[in-house]
């Protein structure tokens, strides 16, 4: 074992996280910020750490159904998270659009623009659901860096 | 020719570069680690600055199209360099006496302002409105604090220069000679108004929650630091680290060098010291209270610390 890949086994115990709200209906928003990733489940054990700018951000949490409006600052966000990164579904909406999907001003589901590597059902998922998407996306992120 | 030899050793390896790198990243850890437990959350494991650092070694580094890419590339490792110079300037008790050509207060007030401007730059270079505001308030910032800092240099070095029968000694050895001999400046009440005043200086110059106005994530999204991604990020994450050795250990050199003459036991209590500083003023501070805002702060370090340290400056030249 050589040390770059332990230094990678180590970089991954690093994931901060960036989320993304496409015209979310804040439910699942609630659920990362509040009950997710703050103190009574707290991710910062696992290393993660929000942060205020995509510049910064390993994994990228997405919520909602992607509506027209958004679409162009979501697709500019997601340009500017620096390689290597992963993006993680939060929600029904991004995979179908949800109680949203028969709207005209929704473009769900998000993987037509966005890759997305890991999805987390749930109207909205709960916080288990959300920590495990992340476990995953870790795993993903170790093989891309 | 081995005299330089020290420094260079003093400025890569100790107390500079590696071990105030190591302990920098170690005493972040200690305080999110508290910080989370006084929160009663179960908190980072005590390296996760280490893991920080490696990771932002993997990422990539985007530079703006807007931005002016050399200055943007290089201010975080002149703010590196000045912070590894610094660190080997300040003396530890018994354990390392720098070269005179070096130790000397003023040099080190000097280098203590470069973080500062380096993100000032920083933030302006990277042509974002959230780095120019992070700019304006760190300016604000650096007006606001480094008056009182001067002032308690001063204190401190006529005191320190009274003492030895001269008039005053901007030397670091001499300064912690004479409290070796006389007592701490903790223990004398003439000292006290300055002691206060380092006690709001530090935790703003670190630059922790109720004075990181100008890296505030919530409202700037970190100011200066929103646009650097990857090894640049690191760099700065490394400076800042730097930056608490340096400014922890200035405090210890200037009012509490006491220490027992075994090398060993030294290191061990100045360790002890740097935690108890970093826990107490720092960890604590920044969980108990919200930020305050760029004109709360401003006004305040024009108010109390400067104050405080005039106080202590006129104190000492009357005593």
């Amino acid at each position: 074992m050589g040390l770059i890949p332990n230094f990678k086994t180590l970089a991954t115990r690093s994931p901060w996280l960036y989320r993304i709200n496409a015209g979310s209906c804040n439910g699942c928003d609630v659920e990362m910020a509040v009950t997710a990733l703050i103190p009574r489940y707290d991710v910062e054990r696992l290393g993660c750490q929000y942060c205020g700018s995509p510049k910064h951000a390993d994994i990228v949490l997405i919520s909602g159904p992607l509506t027209v409006r958004v679409k162009d600052a979501v697709l500019r966000l997601y340009e500017e998270i620096p390689d290597p990164k992963v993006t993680v579904a939060v929600g029904v909406c991004p995979i179908s659009g949800g109680i949203f999907r028969e709207s005209y001003a929704v473009l769900a589901p998000i993987d037509q623009y966005i890759p997305i590597d890991v999805n987390v059902p749930g109207c909205p998922p709960r916080p288990q659901a959300i920590i495990a998407g992340v476990a995953k996306a870790i795993e993903i992120w170790r093989e891309r860096l | 020719m081995s005299n330089q030899l020290m420094i260079l050793l003093a400025v890569l390896l100790f107390p500079g570069g590696v071990f105030a790198l190591v302990l920098g990243l170690a005493l972040k850890g200690a305080d999110r680690r508290v910080a989370a437990r006084l929160q009663s959350r179960v908190g980072p494991p005590l390296l996760q600055p280490f893991f920080d650092i490696i990771k932002l070694g993997f990422k990539r580094t985007l530079v703006p199209e807007v931005a002016s890419e050399t200055v943007f590339l290089y201010a975080p490792l002149i703010g590196v360099i000045s912070m590894v110079l610094a660190a080997a300037l300040v003396p530890i008790t018994a354990v390392y006496t720098p070269a005179p050509a070096i130790g000397n207060l003023l040099v080190l007030l000097y280098l203590l302002m470069i973080p500062g401007v380096v993100l000032m730059i920083a933030g302006s270079a990277s042509g974002s409105p959230y780095g120019a505001i992070g700019f304006s308030r760190e300016m604000a910032m650096m007006i606001a604090y480094e008056g009182p800092l001067v002032l308690i240099a001063a204190a401190v070095a006529i005191r320190t220069g009274v003492g030895m029968g001269g008039t005053v000694s901007f030397s670091l050895s001499d300064i912690i000679a004479y409290q070796q001999t006389h007592g701490s400046f903790l223990l004398d009440p003439v000292m006290w108004p300055a002691l206060a005043a380092f006690c709001f200086f530090y935790p703003a110059n670190i630059g922790i929650v109720p004075f990181d106005i100008p890296e505030a994530e919530t409202e700037v999204l970190e100011g200066p630091l929103l646009e650097y991604s990857g090894p640049t990020l690191a760099l700065f994450k490394i400076m800042s680290a730097l930056k608490k050795v340096v400014v922890l250990n200035l405090g210890i050199a200037l009012f509490l060098p006491f220490a027992p003459e075994n090398w060993l036991l030294a290191l061990v209590v100045w360790l002890v010291k740097m935690l108890v500083l970093m826990l107490v003023g720092v960890t604590a501070l920044r969980v108990a209270i919200g930020r305050m805002r760029i004109d709360q702060a401003f006004i305040f370090f024009l108010k109390w610390p400067l104050l405080l340290a005039v106080a202590s400056l006129a104190v000492v030249v009357v005593v």
